[in-house]
């Protein structure tokens, strides 16, 4: 009763809150804080005990609702995320009023969405819910229906569309390999099959599916483009909890399915350190604060997918603590990484309502005299930073240990495996650099324009009282979970997976992993960004822009040329006719007369196409006289004759 | 009660129209001629749901030309789920068509052939030999052309005419697998699960006769290569797109397939021959082709239409399967289609209504002005894609659960298409959603506009009807699954 609750609740609530929005919006927006708070307080709710509850009969086999620690967990984030950014959004919308209606419908209908997948129980429910988030969160992208929203809406849509749908095969093929979608039955149902390579199939469809979501290599794309524009409470939910309902699927069905595939491990390894490594690289060369911030999302998915990765091939040589180390360090990522982006998107969010731009040359400056607003983003910036007792530096360096002991562990992979350590490394080193550089341009140097430096110093502020208890609330929690004792309690409650608990996270062995990933991070911003990226003192756009241009000529012809091909096959029919027309039964030309036949057929001819050139008058006529004429032959035969037999 | 009952629900609307025809209501009377038109249609509704609560399932010769073959009527469960599919929209789209056609001329000739139509395919539907399938579709072809054409201007009247050299051809081949099954058949009478042969698999001359069967039937299916008729044929009135080609007509196609495939060969007779993979590949390229198609369409309609291409195909592709899953898929994408496409057609027909305009481009913002309208077009959208929740998911996932139990590399084959097909079909169907709703800044064509605003509760009755079925048997489909089920035991 109370899942359904949890999950039904806010549809219902997100109807009421847009009939109420039309008669009074102040009203609606105390409502919708209102019905977060309470979404939050029965999620803990939720935490006295497990529950599981079925809708038998609906949809294509039922609804299945399932809790664990970790569900319980991640529907309680979930939870704190749309509170936080609900509390956010009321200072935020002050000013920018229009489609808010909308606006709070999708946000609080997709609370209700994204419950039920953190909640479900089998993998027909989480797709469902799955899709609803999907196009409800579109809206939330092209909110401010600017060009660049449109642009980035279409991407965002073509991605979930094309997610949706391959996702959708992977259940048709896991569902048939395996003949059930339970997550509970699903581990014995795939040991026991006899097509493995169907399941194989169907991972890498799942994989693709719900890594369109995440944000995962090659079907980021939509990412860095969707996440800037949307309005900054959105984007904090797009990339604290959306991408993480993608993880959550891939998790799932790494777990409980495809956990004995060394190859479907290797496969999410691979394409999580690209996703790594790709995300780092994009966040350093951006000079758009919520740009850079949306590129470290995908980073830090990367670094999330490395851990998935490292969880199925430590699972499958059978070390079961390497697994059960990797696993603790990815959950624990996806929570702090919510956490924190949850914190900075809502900094960057007061940025935006108070200037108005994003670009690091003008927003250069803004708060070096806002201590709270200060202190709320260093702390996030340390966080994800991973710098010893923040949360970041725990679940890093438990993703450390996971590839270390694949090291030892994983003979096939070991060379490959050192190779992504060092990537590892060097990664964590680029996220320290760029949140360096966003920490500094926005705190320390002064703008370049000593009038607009004024007006940045005048509010010492910068928020409201709401904001502040959810900035400055939200960025506390990334010391809370930096304290080894909780998060390892908190990773024993999500995985079951005890011996964490003895986990010593400043032995010397530990700590090196981090600094030596730090000391790159500082080298690079001192050698790299200071000299390179920095030009006369203000900060230059390097990425090449050649990707894109090479890209979408490509899929411009591909379609093209696809297209003429259908074309042709479309008028191989009416060719045909037309051809015949030109050679076998071609109309001459007598005496002014334009056809040659004549009388009855003629005029009939004439009537039906009612003098307009038709494109097969006589071919068509003839056809249908031919088929009129064998009509009446038949029946004729068949009611003559009568001592017919066969 | 007798089977002879069927006669009165077909020939009850025929003898409605010609009724009507002698009345002679002047164009400028509309209510009179309404009215009589609503009460016939809906009269012939409840003689239908009449015969299906009462009649009993022995089918009963009415006229015998020659022995063999005989002009006989009976209710399976075939004939069930399309007559009572067309009974229920037919009067919706009835009270749609008296707005849409409000400035139209020669109305009674119009709605005349357009009651007349319902007879003859609820005479498809009751049809219980292959001869008198046939005498039936013959005669839908004819009563339609008409209708195609009702605009008699350059378009129309080729559309017209390509229209009947398409069907009446496509009849003309149908008939060659009519004379064999019935000479060398059980006289062509329906019996489920096949009759031909005693069993095994069908000769080299009846594979033949098979294969001219599926094309000639298929050509109202508009399956390739004698699919063009279709996307041509939208210039029709709205009412005619959307009650004849995206549901009775072509569905008839559909359900005559169905009939030869599995109620006169049956699966023993075609399984693994090269007929059954020529028909699976011919569908499977025609709903790929056809999406392709429809994307690359700019005219609202004709768009539609080449959807409805697309889409016949699934449900060809699932009988052709020859398993009970693909029966089950696809009988039951052709009545799911049948409601998503008839909300797709009916919202583009109330646009076009409204500001009479009709390609795509011209659709940006005007979801500001009718946002029910492009509501419902967007639910039917996310339907016809496949997403859950609504009703093309439910048919979408028995097709694919059964061309992967299939498991032959055509199935497979098949697979892929229908999500590539999907795919593409989410392309065209909601970038006209985002356009509707999401101008970008400066393409809206109707800023400042007046009069420009939702259509007549007429219109959006029947609209939001299709709307709301649409996501209640998405959600609650088990009463449609154990139906089919049901037909494909055997038991109805």
């Amino acid at each position: 009763m109370l899942i359904f609750l949890i999950v039904f609740g806010p549809f219902l609530c997100g109807i009421l809150s847009w009939l109420l929005g039309r008669k009074n919006e102040e009203q609606r927006d105390w409502f919708v804080i209102a019905v977060t708070g309470a979404e939050l307080i029965l999620t803990l709710l939720l935490l006295r005990g497990g529950a599981a509850a079925r809708i038998p009969g609906i949809l294509a086999g039922g609804l299945t609702f399932t809790t664990d620690g970790f569900r319980m967990t991640y529907a309680v984030i979930t939870a704190v995320m749309w509170a936080g950014t609900t509390l956010f959004a009321k200072e935020y919308f002050r000013e920018e009023r229009e489609h808010l209606n909308r606006y709070w419908l999708f946000i609080i209908v997709t609370l209700g969405a994204t419950e039920g997948v953190m909640l479900s129980g089998d993998m027909m429910t989480t797709f469902v819910f799955f899709e609803i988030l999907s196009f409800t969160s579109f809206t939330w992208v092209i909110q401010e229906e600017t060009p660049g929203a449109v642009r980035a809406g279409y991407t965002y849509l073509f991605i979930a569309v094309i997610g949706g749908l391959v996702l959708f095969m992977g259940l048709a093929l896991l569902s048939f390999a395996a003949g059930t979608l339970s997550y509970a039955e699903l581990s014995e149902a795939v040991a026991a099959t006899e097509r493995p390579e169907l399941v194989m199939a169907a991972g890498v469809c799942i994989l693709i599916g719900f890594g369109a979501k995440a944000g995962m290599f090659p079907v980021h794309i939509w990412l860095p483009k969707a996440h800037p524009v949307a309005p900054s409470p959105a984007s904090a939910l797009l990339s604290g909890i959306l991408t993480k309902v993608g993880i959550y699927g891939i998790l799932m069905v790494s777990m409980n399915a495809l956990f004995s595939y060394e190859s479907f491990g290797f496969l999410v390894l691979i394409l999580g350190v690209i996703t790594m490594a790709l995300g780092a690289v994009l966040a350093l060369f951006s000079i758009n604060l919520k740009r850079t911030l949306a590129c470290s999302s995908m980073s830090q998915i990367g670094f999330i997918l490395t851990g998935v990765g490292m969880m199925i091939l430590l699972r499958a040589v059978g070390s079961s603590e390497g697994a059960g180390t990797a696993m603790s360090g990815l959950m624990l990522h996806m929570v702090n990484h919510s956490l924190i982006k949850l914190t900075l998107f809502m900094a960057a969010g007061v940025v935006v309502m108070k200037i108005h731009v994003l670009t690091l040359n003008e927003i250069r400056g803004f708060g070096r005299s806002k201590l709270l607003f200060k202190i709320a983003f260093a702390l996030g910036a340390l966080g994800i930073s991973g710098v010893p007792l923040f949360n970041g530096y725990l679940s890093k360096t438990l993703l450390h240990e996971g590839i270390v002991e694949g090291i030892h562990e994983c003979a096939r992979y070991s060379t490959a495996l050192s190779v992504i350590e060092w990537i590892f490394l060097f990664s964590g080193g680029l996220t320290f650099a760029y949140m360096l550089k966003l920490f500094i341009c926005i705190f320390v140097q002064k703008n370049r324009d000593p009038k607009r430096q004024q007006f940045y110093d005048s509010d010492r502020r910068g928020m409201d009282m709401l904001s502040t208890i959810a900035v400055v609330g939200s960025s506390l929690l990334m010391v809370v979970l930096g304290q080894p004792y909780v998060a390892t309690h908190l990773a024993a409650f999500m995985n079951g997976y005890e011996e964490i608990l003895h986990f010593h996270a400043f032995s010397w062995e530990n700590l090196k992993g981090g600094l030596i990933s730090l000391s790159i991070g500082a080298v690079v911003y001192l050698l790299f960004v200071r000299k390179v990226l920095v030009r006369e003192d203000s900060y230059v756009e390097l990425w090449p822009a050649g990707l894109d241009v090479i890209l979408k000529p490509l899929c411009r012809a591909g379609m093209f040329l696809w297209t003429c091909a259908v074309r042709v096959f479309d008028l191989s029919t009416d060719g045909l006719i037309r051809l015949l027309r030109k050679t076998v039964v071609r109309e001459k030309k007598v005496k002014g007369r334009k056809s040659v036949h004549p009388g009855l057929l003629r005029t009939m001819s004439a009537e039906i196409s009612g003098g307009a050139e038709p494109v097969t008058s006589n071919f068509t006529f003839a056809l249908m006289m031919t088929c009129i004429g064998i009509i009446v032959i038949l029946l004729a035969i068949l009611l003559s004759w009568r001592g017919w037999r066969v | 009660m007798s089977s002879l009952f069927l006669l009165l629900p077909v020939l009850f609307p025929i003898a409605g129209a010609f009724l009507l025809f002698f009345l002679h209501f002047p164009d400028t009377d509309d209510s009179k001629r309404n009215r009589y038109t609503e009460v016939v249609v809906c009269l012939t509704s409840v003689l239908v749901w009449i015969s299906m609560a009462f009649v009993s399932k022995q089918p009963v010769k009415i006229y015998s030309f020659v022995r063999g073959f005989s002009i006989s009527l009976g209710l399976d469960g075939l004939g069930r789920l399309f007559a009572g599919m067309i009974s229920v929209m037919w009067p919706l789209v009835t009270w749609y068509a008296f707005v849409y056609m409000e400035h139209a001329r020669e109305k009674s000739k119009f709605f005349a052939f357009y009651t007349m139509t319902y007879g003859v395919s609820l005479g498809i539907a009751f049809s219980s030999n292959m001869t008198t399938l046939y005498v039936f579709f013959e005669m839908l072809t004819l009563v339609t052309i008409p209708l195609v054409s009702h605009y008699k201007n350059h378009d129309s009247m080729f559309a017209g005419r390509k229209y009947a050299a398409y069907t009446i051809g496509g009849a003309g081949l149908g008939f060659f697998a009519v004379v064999m099954t019935t000479l060398y058949g059980d006289a062509g009478n329906f019996v489920f699960g096949g009759s031909l042969n005693g069993g095994g698999t069908a000769t080299g001359l009846m594979q033949t006769a098979f294969l001219f069967g599926f094309f000639g039937f298929g050509a109202k299916a508009a399956v390739f290569p004698l699919h063009g008729w279709l996307p041509t044929a939208s210039v029709a009135p709205t009412p005619v797109t959307a009650l004849l080609h995206a549901v009775a007509v072509v569905n008839s196609g559909v359900f005559a397939v169905t009939r030869l495939t599995w109620y006169i060969y049956g699966p023993e007779a075609l399984e693994g021959t090269y007929v059954q993979i020529t028909a699976l590949l011919v569908s499977v390229f025609t709903l790929v082709f056809a999406a392709v198609m429809a994307l690359r369409e700019r005219h609202f309609k004709r768009r539609l239409a080449w959807s409805t291409v697309s889409n016949l195909s699934y449900m060809l592709f699932g009988i052709s399967l020859l398993t009970t899953q693909g029966f089950v898929g696809g009988t039951m994408h052709m009545l799911f289609h049948g409601i998503i496409k008839m909300s797709l057609f009916l919202c583009a027909g109330a646009f076009m209504h409204v500001t009479c305009n009709e390609y795509i481009y011209e659709v940006n913002g005007a979801g500001r002005r009718m946002p029910l309208t492009f509501l419902f077009y967007t639910l039917g959208g996310l339907s016809l894609t496949g997403i859950p929740m609504f009703c093309g998911f439910i048919s979408k996932w028995n097709l694919v659960m059964a061309g992967l139990q299939a498991d032959t590399p055509w199935s497979l084959a098949g697979v892929a298409g229908l999500i590539i097909a999907a795919f593409l079909c989410a392309m065209y169907t909601l970038t006209v959603s985002v356009r509707a709703f999401f101008p970008s800044a400066g393409t809206d064509r109707y800023e400042g506009e007046q009069g420009i605003r939702e259509a007549e509760k007429e219109m959006l009755v029947p609209i939001a009807v299709f709307g709301v079925i649409n996501i209640v048997l998405g959600i609650w489909s088990a009463p449609v699954t154990e139906f089919l089920s049901k037909i494909a035991a055997g038991l109805l």
